[in-house]
């Protein structure tokens, strides 16, 4: 007896001594010491080697976009990584094509630095800031679609172009739901640059907009990032032809805010399309810059009014209510938001109806 | 029978609320392993295999995308709609793969029966045989399922 005691004593003592000398060895093996970070070939960042890059970055105040929280599975976090990276990794290949792979774009948050490393980002990055805000309102827009609105409180103020999209960290709030990044166009006035406003619809089941309708109450405090994305407006005095649909209601608020700002008189018309009535909003809203604006016009349209909605408005697609609007486009511009099959719908309009390419630009929800 | 580190991983993945609310398996306490091989079954004795189903779901969900979220009719007996939503997800297997956030609906209009499927239930039966737990929200009962699109 005493000496299976003994033999067990010596096992234990044996497995934990190797178990002491792994803890060492690892210690000195994955401590990669002090690492330098280049971006762009001009700033110089000097972080803890053995992390992620796109945790290294964010430490050190430098947001890049990602929506998963650096877990590799949303592929937002891409950037152009000149030396250092090491080989791309099997968990970033789903997600880089042929082309971004020669171009040596990596996923930043499989990137580990473990020696000096060079990159190149788009040098906005460099203003995007953490902002702590504070719940200040909550608005039903439809039966699935709400309308927030935080204040800025640290900082205080957030200098954004219309078109342009917040990230919104969604706490763990109930068990097995991991911290998340959630990305939402801003719909507010650029002046009024204390608040931000986002639209949000409901994805059933989804992680963040489950928190943000039945969890998130006036006086949370959350944390947001931004302001990300180059959807905008171009300078040009070009007419132009919006296209939108359910949340995708939330850069044209912002948009139609900047244009009345700026006294701009340039010709806009805004196809919004709901599949009933009751997917319809913000019709007041469209009225009043309907009359601020110098030629701009608001076009719902639905495509299945019921008989008791006495919907007198467009029917159909929306695509369908372009269609029967124009003959030819070609002088115009095109600016969509909304589902990759309305997009994609609607770019297949406009270029029938005559627009380039080029001159389609668009925020796709992804 | 013993869990490999990989089952392991998998299985606390399925339940973790990582890429979903509540996880794949809701209060379901089967392994993935019970969960697949019970649907499997279930499928055989009515006579389906899991690509006929993910094949025919996967044929709706693509009648159903023109309409931009609109009621189709597929024939007398039977309607299908589908929805985007804003954002991607992940499948929750150690592969590469990621799917719209779209919700694809199908009703009876003899019987009134409905169904609703994600893009990524169509992978996840395909690829994986996998309806998901008992209690996930979007768990698909393959008997049910069957009754609707068939």
């Amino acid at each position: 007896m005493a000496e299976v005691f003994v033999s067990v004593l010596i096992i234990s003592g044996i497995a934990a001594a190797l178990a002491l000398i792994l803890v060492f060895c690892e210690s000195i093996i994955q401590n990669y010491g002090p690492c330098k970070i280049t971006i762009n070939g001009k700033k110089e960042l000097t972080v803890e080697g053995g992390k992620p890059l796109l945790s290294s970055l964010r430490e050190r105040k430098i947001f890049l976009p990602s929506a998963c929280g650096g877990r590799g599975t949303c592929g937002v976090c891409k950037c152009k990584v000149l030396s250092g990276a090491g080989p791309v990794l099997p968990t970033e290949t789903p997600f880089l094509d042929a082309k971004e792979q020669k171009e040596n774009i990596r996923l930043s948050c499989q990137v580990k630095v473990k020696n000096d490393i060079a990159i190149e980002i788009p040098d906005a990055l460099f203003f995007i800031q953490q902002y702590q805000v504070t719940l200040t309102a909550v608005e039903d827009l439809t039966y699935d679609m709400k309308r927030f609105r935080f204040e800025l409180t640290e900082p205080a103020e957030m200098e954004f172009v219309a078109g342009q999209y917040v990230q919104i960290t969604c706490p763990s709030y109930q068990q097995g739901v991991e911290e998340v990044d959630r990305a939402y166009s801003i719909a507010s006035d650029p002046k009024d640059n204390h608040f931000i406003d986002l639209i949000v619809r409901r994805v059933p089941n989804g992680i963040c907009t489950v928190w943000m309708f039945d969890y998130l109450k006036i006086g949370d405090r959350v944390q947001m990032t931004g302001p990300y994305g180059e959807f905008r407006i171009s300078n040009a005095q070009t007419p132009m032809i919006f296209i939108a649909g359910g949340s995708g209601m939330a850069p044209f608020v912002s948009i139609l805010h900047q244009m009345k700002n700026s006294g701009s008189k340039r010709k806009a018309e805004y196809f919004f399309g709901g599949n009933t009535v009751r997917d319809l909003c913000l019709s007041e809203q469209m009225a009043k810059f309907e009359k601020t604006l110098a030629d701009f016009k608001f076009i719902p349209v639905v495509s299945r009014p019921a008989p008791e909605d006495k919907w007198n408005g467009q029917t159909g697609l929306v695509t369908e209510a372009v269609k029967r609007t124009y003959t030819d486009v070609s002088g115009y511009e095109g600016y969509l938001c909304g589902s990759p099959g309305m997009i994609d719908a609607s770019i297949k309009v406009l270029m029938e109806l005559g627009m380039a390419k080029e001159r389609i630009f668009y925020d796709k929800f992804a | 029978m013993k869990q490999s580190p990989q089952d392991k991983n998998l299985d606390r993945m399925l339940r973790s609320g990582k890429l979903t609310a509540g996880g794949f398996f809701g209060a379901d306490s089967r392994s993935v392993d019970e969960v697949i091989a019970e649907d499997a079954a279930t499928l055989i004795k009515l006579g389906y295999r899991v690509a006929q189903v993910a094949a025919r779901m996967q044929e709706l969900r693509d009648l159903a995308r023109p309409a931009l979220g609109n009621w189709v009719r597929v024939n007398d007996t039977l309607q299908v709609k589908s929805e985007d939503y804003k954002g991607m997800i992940g499948c929750p297997w150690p592969h590469s793969g990621q799917f719209g956030k779209r919700i694809t609906a199908a009703q009876r209009l003899d019987t009134g029966q409905s169904a609703s499927w994600s893009d990524l239930n169509i992978h996840l039966i395909e690829e994986h045989g996998f309806f998901e737990g008992r209690g996930a929200f979007f768990r698909i009962e393959p008997e049910e399922l069957i009754r609707v699109i068939f």
